[in-house]
C-alpha cells in the first residue's frame, strides 16, 4: 500500500518509494499557476535533493517515532538517526507499508 | 619556513563534535568571522605541533556538498579552490552509514584526506564497535578513532596528518563507483569533460551534473553547453530507468556504497540498557510534556539572566557612574569634559552594562543548550506556532533570543538555511520586544496605566509580528522552505567549547555594538551641547504632537532610543523632571508613545547587526519600513483611544 508518510501511525515502519515529493499538478493548470509551480518545482528538486542527503532514499526503512503536537513535524528514525521533518514535505513522501 | 606552515580543514555532519576538535586543536589562537560576502561563520586558528605552523579552518556542519544551503556550497567552493593540505573528516561513530555517505563526496572532491572516527565511547555504549584497520584498507586513507571531549586520539590524529601531508605513508584513496547505468553515463560524461578547463576534478562535475546541480551547471554551460545538454539527456535516460529523478538516484546509489562500507567496518552488538539520554528525548518532545517543559525552562532561562542582569547591571552602573568625580577632576567640567563624560564614557558605560549582566550569560546559556542538542527539540516543537508566521521551527531560536536582545537574535538568524529565510527571520526578529522595551512597556504602560494594558501591548505586538512575518512571507520572492533537521541525541555539553563560542559571541557583540553606541552617544551629546534638540524637537512636532497626540519633548525621548531603547524612559524622565509620568502624561499618550517605541525602529546595534548580516541596504529598508510602520499604529491607535 502506497501511503505518504504523514499516514503512518506512531511506531509504523515503511519502505520509501517516492521523495520526489509529487508534482503530479504541475502542467495542469494555467499559466501563472505554472509560473508559480516552476518556482515550486525548483524547490521541490532540492527539498527531494535534502531528504535524499539525510538518508531518505527510495527502498529504505522510516519508521515514524511520533509527530509533535497540534500537527506540528514528524519524528522519523531512519538509518539509526533521527530527524524532524516539516508536516507538508513529509506528506509528499510516500512510503510503502504492510498492514 | 615556509614548507611548515599547512592549512587544514575539518569538515563533516553537524553534531559530531567537529567543533569540539577545533577548540582541543586551537585553544585560544581562534579567529571567528565571516566567509567574504557571505553570512556563514568562518572559524580559524593556528596550531603550533612538532615545529609546523597548521592553520585550522573549521567548516560548517553539513550532510552534503550539494547547493542546498549556502553552509554546503561554501564548504566545497572552499575544498575544490582553496585546496587546503589535508580534509580531516570528522565522523560520528554511531551514525556510520549516513557519515561515510559525506566521506565518498569529500573523497570525490579529491582532497587529501584523513578519518577522524569521532565519539567512539558513544558508540559503544550502543553497542556499535568500529574496526579501524579495515576501514583505512577499505578506504585507502588514515582513519584514527577519537573521543573529542577527553581528548582521546587527538595527537596521534594530528601525527598522522602531517604524515598525510607529508608523503611519508603511501595511500591509495578509495574510488566510490555507481552501478553500471550510472557508472557508464559519467565515464562518457568525464571524456567530455577532460577536454575543458574547470577548477573542480572531472569525475566530480561529471557526478554533479548527474545530480542537476545548478552552479557546476552554470560554470560548464559557459565553457561548453554541449557537456550540459548531454548530461541532460542522461538524467533524462535514469530517470526512465529508475524511476526516480536522478539526483535521488545518484544519492540513493551513493548511501547504497556507504551502507555497504559501514557494514563492512562496523560490529554491531546489542546495545547496553536504555540510556539516560533516551529518556530525556521522550520527555522533552512528549505530546503533553513537551510545552510544559519547555515554557518552564525558557522562562526559568529568563527570570534568572533578568534577575541576575538587574543586579549586576546595577552594580555595574554604581561601580562606574561612581568614576565621574575622578574623571571630573581631570577633564573638568567644561563642554569638553561633558562631551567626552556624556558622549562616550556613558555610551560604554551603557554599553557595558548590557553586554556583561545580559548578554554573556545569554549566550552561555544559549550555547548550554544547543550543545546538549535541546534547541533541536525546541525547533522541533515550535515547527508550528513559526509557520503561522512563514517561517519553520528553528526560526525560533533567534526569535526567543530577541526577546532578550535583538542583536543576538539578527545574528542567530544564520540558523536558517536560506538567505530567504533568514532575512524574513531577521525582519521578525527586529519586531520582537527586546528586554529594553519590555523596560519600557512595564515601566511606563505598566507601571502608570495598567498592567492589563502592559499586557494588551503585548499581544498587540505579537499579532503585528504574526501579521507582518506572513505579509513578508508572501511578498518575498523565492521558495519557502520547510523544517527538517536532525535531532542528535543528548550528550554532557563540553564547557570548554561552550566557553569558548560564549566568548567569540561576547566580542562580537563588543565589536559590532560598542562602537556604533559611542558614536551615537557622541552625536546626540553634540546635539545636546549645540543646543540643537528644542529646534529638532520642533521640526519633529508635527509628527509627534500632531500626528501622534504626544507632548513634544518626547521626540527628543525618541531620538535617544535608537541608542539603547530604555533610554527614551530615562530620557522622558529627566526632560519631565519627574519619572511618576502619570502627573505629565495621559494614560493614551503613554501607550500611544510605548507603541510607537516598541516598533519604531530596531536600535543602532540592531541596525548594526543586519547591516553585517544583510548589507546597507536591506537593512535601511528594515529600518525605514519600521519607522513608518510605527508611526502610522501609532497615529491610528491614538485616535482609536480618543474616539
Amino acid at each position: 500500500m502506497n501511503i505518504p508518510l504523514t499516514a503512518l501511525k506512531n511506531g509504523e515502519t515503511g519502505v520509501i518509494t517516492s521523495t520526489d515529493l509529487n508534482s503530479e499538478h504541475i502542467g495542469m493548470c494555467g499559466h501563472k499557476a505554472r509560473k508559480r509551480h516552476r518556482g515550486r518545482h525548483f524547490m521541490v528538486a532540492r527539498f527531494s535533493k535534502r531528504l535524499s542527503d539525510l538518508g531518505l532514499t527510495p527502498g529504505t526503512k522510516v519508521t515514524v517515532v511520533k509527530s509533535a503536537p497540534f500537527n506540528g513535524p514528524l519524528e522519523v528514525s531512519v538509518r539509526g538517526s533521527r530527524l524532524a521533518i516539516g508536516r507538508g514535505m513529509a506528506s509528499r513522501i510516500l512510503v510503502d507499508v504492510e498492514r | 619556513m615556509s614548507s611548515k606552515h599547512f592549512r587544514i580543514a575539518l569538515a563533516g555532519n553537524a553534531n559530531v563534535g567537529k567543533s569540539v576538535i577545533f577548540n582541543q586543536l586551537t585553544g585560544l589562537h581562534q579567529h571567528i568571522g565571516n566567509w567574504p560576502g557571505k553570512t556563514v561563520e568562518k572559524a580559524e586558528g593556528t596550531l603550533h605541533f612538532k615545529g609546523y605552523t597548521i592553520d585550522i579552518i573549521d567548516l560548517p556542519g553539513i550532510y552534503s556538498l550539494s547547493t542546498f544551503s549556502i553552509e554546503e556550497l561554501v564548504s566545497r567552493e572552499y575544498i575544490a579552490t582553496e585546496k587546503p593540505d589535508l580534509v580531516i573528516n570528522v565522523v560520528d561513530a554511531s551514525l556510520l552509514e549516513r557519515n561515510l555517505f559525506f566521506t565518498l563526496q569529500l573523497l570525490e572532491l579529491e582532497t587529501p584526506l584523513l578519518i577522524a572516527v569521532n565519539q567512539v565511547d558513544m558508540a559503544k555504549k550502543k553497542g556499535i564497535i568500529v574496526d579501524y584497520e579495515q576501514a583505512e584498507k577499505i578506504l585507502g586513507v588514515p582513519v584514527v578513532p577519537t573521543v573529542a571531549v577527553s581528548g582521546k586520539g587527538i595527537y596521534r590524529m594530528l601525527e598522522k596528518a602531517i604524515e598525510v601531508i607529508e608523503k611519508t605513508t603511501k595511500m591509495e584513496p578509495l574510488k566510490p563507483r555507481y552501478g553500471q547505468e550510472i557508472e557508464e553515463r559519467i565515464e562518457d560524461l568525464v571524456i567530455l569533460l577532460s577536454k575543458i578547463q574547470l577548477r573542480y576534478p572531472a569525475r566530480w562535475v561529471a557526478i554533479k551534473l548527474l545530480e542537476d546541480d545548478k552552479e557546476v551547471e552554470k560554470e560548464v554551460l559557459e565553457v561548453n553547453p554541449e557537456i550540459v545538454a548531454t548530461a541532460e539527456q542522461f538524467r533524462n535516460e535514469l530517470e526512465q530507468l529508475h524511476g526516480h529523478s536522478c539526483p535521488t538516484v545518484v544519492s540513493c546509489e551513493r548511501y547504497h556504497v556507504a551502507g555497504k562500507l559501514a557494514s563492512e567496518i562496523q560490529a554491531i552488538t546489542e546495545p547496553l540498557t536504555p540510556p539516560l539520554r533516551e529518556r530525556l528525548h521522550k520527555v522533552t518532545t512528549h505530546r503533553i510534556f513537551g510545552f510544559p517543559i519547555m515554557l518552564a525552562t525558557v522562562l526559568a532561562v529568563f527570570v534568572a539572566i533578568f534577575s541576575f542582569g538587574d543586579f549586576t547591571s546595577a552594580l555595574l552602573g554604581d561601580l562606574l557612574f561612581g568614576l565621574k568625580p575622578a574623571f571630573d577632576t581631570v577633564f573638568g567640567t567644561g563642554t569638553i569634559g561633558e562631551l567626552i563624560w556624556g558622549g562616550v564614557i556613558e555610551g560604554i558605560i551603557g554599553g557595558l552594562t548590557v553586554a556583561l549582566p545580559y548578554i554573556l550569560p545569554f549566550y552561555f546559556i544559549l550555547y548550554l543548550f544547543e550543545d546538549s542538542g535541546y534547541l533541536s527539540r525546541v525547533a522541533f516543537l515550535m515547527d508550528n506556532l513559526m509557520h503561522k508566521m512563514g517561517l519553520h521551527g528553528k526560526a525560533f531560536i533567534p526569535v526567543m533570543l530577541s526577546f532578550g536582545c535583538n542583536v543576538p537574535g539578527c545574528l542567530g538568524c544564520r540558523i536558517m538555511e536560506t538567505t530567504r529565510e533568514r532575512l524574513l527571520t531577521a525582519f521578525v526578529v527586529t519586531l520582537v520586544p527586546c528586554a529594553a522595551t519590555s523596560v519600557i512597556i512595564l515601566g511606563l504602560v505598566g507601571a502608570h496605566v495598567g498592567i492589563e494594558w502592559a499586557l494588551a501591548l503585548y499581544i498587540i505586538n505579537l499579532i503585528i509580528i504574526f501579521a507582518l512575518g506572513r505579509i513578508a512571507f508572501k511578498a518575498l520572492p523565492g521558495e519557502p522552505t520547510e523544517l527538517i533537521m536532525e535531532m542528535s541525541d543528548y550528550r554532557m555539553p563540553h564547557i570548554k567549547t561552550v566557553a569558548k563560542q560564549t566568548w567569540f559571541r561576547l566580542r562580537e557583540f563588543i565589536v559590532m555594538a560598542f562602537p556604533l553606541i559611542i558614536a551615537g552617544s557622541f552625536v546626540i551629546k553634540l546635539v545636546e551641547v549645540a543646543n540643537l534638540l528644542e529646534p529638532i524637537t520642533d521640526i519633529i512636532s508635527p509628527v509627534t504632537v500632531v500626528w501622534l497626540g504626544l507632548p513634544a519633548v518626547t521626540g527628543i525621548a525618541l531620538i535617544f532610543g535608537v541608542l539603547r531603547k530604555e533610554l527614551t524612559l530615562i530620557m522622558l524622565a529627566t526632560l519631565f523632571g519627574t519619572a511618576n509620568f502619570a502627573q505629565v502624561m495621559t494614560p493614551v499618550q503613554m501607550i500611544v508613545f510605548t507603541l510607537v517605541a516598541m516598533l519604531y525602529i530596531p536600535c543602532v546595534a540592531t541596525i548594526g547587526a543586519l547591516v553585517k548580516e544583510f548589507g546597507w541596504k536591506k537593512a535601511l529598508l528594515i529600518t525605514v519600513f519600521e519607522i513608518a510602520f510605527a508611526l502610522l499604529v501609532g497615529g491610528i491607535a491614538f485616535r482609536l483611544l480618543t474616539i
